[in-house]
């Protein structure tokens, strides 16, 4: 699907796809609730809704965490494009969430 | 909003989770990204698979707790600490847990204490928070062996599972600590209705078979030290302590041993510096060197969890 909605900003080379997020968390916990929002300001500036996220919380259901192989929380999948790529941690490394996103570093 | 990143944890904190939180970061590989964010203090959770459980850290932990209590009444979060503290509860999809709530009384239980008789119908299941219940088949008499051992791992009352009333062992508390327990018949109305109760159950009924059998085949094959070193260690991984409050001759009957044989088993592992033992206390002073002395079935038998 190609992308639309980028206007104030050319999209970098490469992301002519929707980027497919998943984002596991543990409840309203801390950590969770900043990679939460470090996500959102991060897609806001640089995906402008050419996403789609979806955000897990293990603690409501500990097995899908299990079946996805996840082994901390929060943590963050890029399913799509590919390749997947994987960020742990609450997120505030914005050039390290920014080169899994698939974005260029020199966008950070 | 961004809130304030939290400052970096050294340790796992203490309280019932910290030897779980131990084991599972230890867990982690070496020098990948995970250990390296924990070190950071930039995660709130392990994803604990040998057990099917959520380790919370303790600073995430708080905040949740925190929150919890702020809540309204309706819109009041579920007791997270319920739900981590036992395996086959914290397994639970949330909307489930919350169904099983209401049903779930926590109740203090002291060492000794015969939570089922054999033969005799059960009342309540129990699913142990931080307390161990041995299962204990009788030989001859009044002699028993210990044939199996629940922690927050499973549930105290099995038989119900394969729809017999009544307890096919002695439950008798092995470690004081506390336990959920639900009546007999709530449990059975909601073992019906819930399939991801009976799932991890019949999952925990594996394990518990498996462990049993490999219990008769530890007793008949290995030395006695071997046997204690592996008891202990069970016990310590379920309740969490390495202090262990059990005489002797309590260990002599759920090991189906004479006590003067318990004591010179207990006697060889102390003199390798491996525990330490007075008036009904025995603590663990060298973890490693005791997991070394044990038999190959602790290995075994740990391992379960992962299936």
């Amino acid at each position: 699907m190609k992308r639309s909605s980028a206007k104030s900003k050319s999209p970098p080379d490469g992301l002519t796809t929707v980027v497919v997020l998943r984002l596991y968390v543990a409840g309203g916990a801390p950590n969770s609730m900043q990679a939460i929002a470090n996500l959102e300001s991060i897609c806001a500036e640089y995906l402008k809704g050419g996403h789609k996220l979806e955000v897990v919380d293990v603690l409501e259901d500990p097995r899908r965490a299990m079946a996805d192989g996840v082994l901390v929380t929060p943590s963050l999948t890029k399913l799509s494009p590919q390749p997947i790529a994987q960020v742990v941690g609450n997120l505030s490394d914005r050039k390290r969430v920014l080169l899994a996103l698939g974005l260029k570093a020199d966008v950070a | 909003m961004l809130r304030e990143r939290p400052p970096p944890r050294t340790d796992g904190g203490a309280g019932l989770g910290s030897a779980r939180l131990r084991s599972a970061l230890r867990l982690l590989p070496k020098g990948g990204v995970e250990r390296k964010a924990v070190d950071a203090g930039e995660i709130d959770a392990i994803v604990d698979y040998a057990n099917s459980n959520i380790i919370m850290f303790p600073l995430a932990q708080r905040a949740l707790r925190a929150a919890a209590k702020g809540a309204t009444s309706t819109n009041r979060e579920p007791a997270f600490q319920g739900l981590i503290a036992n395996s086959v509860l914290a397994a639970l999809p949330r909307t489930d847990y919350e169904q099983l709530l209401p049903g779930l009384e926590p109740v203090a239980l002291r060492l000794g204490e015969v939570l089922h008789e054999e033969g005799v119908p059960i009342r309540y299941v129990y699913f142990p928070v931080d307390c161990v219940a041995s299962l204990l088949t009788r030989t001859e008499g009044q002699r028993t062996a210990a044939t199996g051992m629940v922690g927050y791992d499973g549930m105290v009352g099995m038989s119900l599972v394969y729809g017999v009333d009544a307890s096919s062992v002695r439950a008798q508390v092995l470690a004081a600590g506390t336990a959920m327990r639900m009546p007999v018949e709530r449990f059975q109305d909601e073992f019906r209705r819930c399939l991801p109760l009976q799932r991890e159950l019949y999952r925990y009924a594996y394990i518990e078979l498996v462990q049993a059998r490999q219990a008769v085949a530890c007793i008949s094959s290995h030395h006695l030290d071997q046997l204690l070193a592996r008891m202990l260690l069970m016990i310590s991984d379920r309740s969490g302590s390495q202090d262990i409050f059990l005489t002797q001759e309590y260990l002599a009957g759920t090991l189906c041993a004479r006590r003067v044989s318990i004591t010179l088993a207990a006697a060889t592992l102390r003199s390798r510096k491996l525990i330490r033992y007075s008036r009904g206390t025995i603590s663990i002073v060298h973890r490693k060197g005791l997991e070394a002395a044990s038999c190959s079935c602790y290995k075994k038998i740990e391992t379960l969890h992962a299936v």
